[in-house]
């Protein structure tokens, strides 16, 4: 088991953000976090990297608590929003720099980089810009490319998929789908989009204002019914 | 229409979130501002008679013509420095039904609210009214004025233009100042004068009140081509500042510290590449000049250490200062990043740590030509150098640890308020309250070297405790974490 929630509550004012009894992973699932805005999605995700602290309960990491113990960086890898970019650097410093905290030489960063090519589709390397200055939806593939660079056992991302052109959304699609495949990578994302999250994902977790709603392996039923919850 | 926009203007400034937090802020940067006036307005009227005193050997009105192109000057590069474009703040009407011509004549209305726009009135007005008027009568008196809000209004849209065409570049700034230093001092061995030109061109609107319009034709000018560019070239991407190409840059000698050189490597691009954190940095360097306040001959001849402290630790311990004062928040837009990398928080701090004492080790070096003034000053910078890198960071990584605004760093940081907390107003008391404390009873005593002496050891000791401190404020910031991490993301 990668990742167990127990008993897991935000509180902001009074309110309950988020609330969350029980939730287990397995190494190698790919999980599908949905929900209206307000469903407490992000907050679930900062506490999950231990940048919120939780009102009451516990996540463990590979059975360690992840405010305890920074173990989990070595093998978590998480891409949430443009805060996690260092956006007055090159995407190749950015990279290198990433890079570095893993102990990867800069030829290694850079025959990674040669393999995403395709995916960044020429226009991200040697672009003579700083992050800030790129559009958002390439913000995203340098965000997203550099948690991939790290060959994370556990990959966090946030709404992956809003802002990427519709070429670069089905090439991450079938990277997450490979990468399950050649190297057991658990993933833990979230979208507003049913069509791709049943597609990629064999688990949906529905959370609203909070609580879990319906927890469920993916079935080819299951967009059919994603769709009716959020008509109702 | 103009009205609308100004309308808009003031409710985007009164809107604004920053503006609502820091109503303290504000405050205090009014006070500065009445505390500005009130001297230029000392300025304007004492000139009179403080004029014949510093040049013993011509009457006032001709020191008063000299100085006046001489002040120009000076606002100039100021402006070059200080003024800020106008631009941004017209994109949301572009593309509505509203006329080019009517959004040009609110960008040049919007330009000419500007503080450097306010103290020509107060310096020289005065001035005009007192001695002026009496001297050459009421048409020579209204033509003085006339000329000089006329330059003033001159330099205020040639500052425009020129920005405009992104030509400016602090380095030019510098070199102007170092110009306009080598004509005062080309004026003070009396090779050339700025000061006969000035005053020859005044003393001839004495003569001929009706030249002054010269000065009004060429600010009509500049204001006509600077609104003739911007009808052509009113594009937001033209009107912001050329996109250079940005290259990556490795900085070596921080190599050798592995991780924490990464990450210090990390923190001096971020002050390299952003407004607000170079302006900070080029700011340490100005204050330079700092200990020629100070440090006066008196005091230097009766050791008086005391007195001249504060001006050394300010000087050494600039980059400390200046930048910690807004420590952890330089990182805010990216803080969670940081947070959630595989980045040992120890390292983090070392980083801090290694930055601030290669800064202040070079400030130091700098600094020690004023050995040339009396070698005492030496010892006393190293005194102060030694306290600020083994105590003053400590100090400044602790109140870092309970600063938890966001700080908007891509703004100029001149008149910058925005981020300022209270961690920004008490940091200086401890800061330079607690070496002045220590040789304070050893000066009494008459002990100076002692005293000295005793703030070095005091800093070695620190400088030798820095695991305990490094350690400690590691523990702190993990404390202290979740909160500056959620007050920098908002």
């Amino acid at each position: 088991m990668i990742l167990e929630v127990n008993n897991l509550q935000k509180i902001y004012g009074g309110k309950t953000v988020v609330n969350i009894e029980n939730i287990q992973i397995q190494q190698g699932e790919t999980i599908g976090l949905v929900g209206n805005n307000g469903a407490g999605k992000t907050t679930f995700f900062r506490m999950l990297l231990d940048l919120i602290r939780p009102s009451q309960g516990t996540i463990l990491s590979k059975g360690e608590n992840v405010m305890q113990s920074d173990a989990w960086k070595n093998y978590t890898a998480s891409f949430l929003d443009e805060g996690f970019l260092i956006d007055y650097l090159t995407p190749e410093e950015y990279f290198t720099f990433i890079g570095s905290l893993h102990d990867l030489s800069i030829a290694d960063v850079k025959a990674y980089l040669a393999k995403y090519a395709d995916f960044f589709n020429g226009e991200i390397l040697n672009s003579g810009k700083y992050i800030r200055d790129f559009s958002k939806g390439n913000q995203n593939k340098i965000g997203i490319a550099a948690a991939l660079m790290q060959d994370p056992e556990f990959l966090v991302l946030d709404e992956p998929f809003a802002n990427l052109d519709p070429t670069t959304q089905i090439r991450l699609k079938t990277l997450i789908k490979t990468l399950k495949t050649e190297r057991t990578m658990t993933t833990l994302i979230s979208s507003h989009d049913l069509n791709h999250v049943t597609d990629v994902c064999d688990r949906i977790i529905l959370l609203e204002k909070g609580i879990v709603i319906k927890d469920f392996h993916t079935d080819e039923n299951t967009l059919k019914e994603l769709e009716a919850y959020f008509s109702e | 229409m103009l009205k609308t926009f100004l309308s808009h203007q003031q409710k985007s400034f009164w809107r604004s979130r920053n503006k609502g937090g820091s109503i303290a802020a504000q405050v205090v940067l009014g006070f500065f501002m009445l505390y500005f006036l009130a001297i230029a307005l000392a300025i304007g009227f004492g000139m009179a008679s403080f004029l014949p005193k510093i040049f013993k050997d011509q009457d006032a009105i001709t020191s008063f013509n000299g100085l006046i192109l001489y002040y120009f000057a000076f606002d100039f590069l100021m402006r070059m420095q200080l003024q800020e474009l106008p631009t941004l703040s017209i994109i949301p009407y572009l593309h509505l039904k509203v006329p080019k011509r009517k959004i040009i004549q609110f960008l040049n209305a919007k330009a000419m609210f500007s503080a450097f726009n306010l103290w020509p009135f107060f310096i020289f007005l005065p001035f005009c009214f007192i001695h002026i008027l009496s001297a050459y009568g009421g048409l020579t008196t209204l033509m003085y004025i006339v000329a000089i809000l006329s330059i003033m209004v001159f330099n205020n849209y040639l500052v425009l233009y020129i920005k405009r065409k992104s030509i400016s570049n602090i380095i030019y700034t510098v070199i102007g100042l170092g110009v306009l230093a080598a004509f005062a001092a080309l004026e003070y061995y009396k090779v050339i004068s700025i000061m006969k030109a000035s005053d020859a061109i005044f003393g001839s609107i004495a003569a001929q009140p009706y030249l002054g319009l010269i000065f009004t034709a060429a600010a009509f000018g500049i204001f006509t081509i600077n609104s003739t560019y911007l009808r052509k070239n009113l594009y937001v991407e033209e009107l912001s500042t050329a996109q250079e190409k940005k290259v990556s840059t490795d900085y070596a000698f921080l190599n050798r510290f592995g991780k924490v050189g990464v990450l210090a490597a990390l923190e001096l691009k971020l002050i390299l590449r952003h407004k607000r954190s170079r302006s900070t940095a080029m700011l340490g360097f100005l204050f330079l000049l700092y200990g020629f306040i100070f440090y006066k001959e008196k005091a230097i001849a009766g050791n008086e250490f005391g007195k001249m402290m504060f001006g050394a630790i300010f000087m050494t311990g600039i980059f400390i200062i200046t930048y910690g004062q807004f420590l952890f928040a330089w990182q805010s837009t990216h803080f969670d990043g940081l947070l959630s990398n595989k980045i040992n928080f120890k390292d983090f701090i070392k980083a801090k740590f290694l930055l601030f004492t290669i800064a202040c080790t070079l400030v130091t070096i700098l600094a020690s030509f004023y050995g040339f003034l009396s070698p005492k000053l030496l010892l006393l910078h190293v005194a102060t150098y030694l306290y600020n890198v083994g105590f003053g960071i400590v100090v400044v990584l602790y109140l870092g640890t309970m600063n938890y605004k966001r700080l908007d760093i891509t703004k100029s940081a001149s008149f910058n308020y925005q981020g300022m907390g209270a961690t920004q107003w008490i940091l200086v008391l401890p800061y330079a309250l607690t070496p002045i404390l220590i040789y304070l009873p050893f000066g009494a005593l008459n002990m100076p070297y002692v005293g000295l002496m005793v703030l070095s050891a005091f800093g070695l000791i620190m400088l030798l405790m820095r695991g305990f401190w490094v350690n400690y404020i590691t523990k702190r910031f993990e404390q202290q974490r979740y909160k500056m991490s959620e007050g920098y993301r908002e």
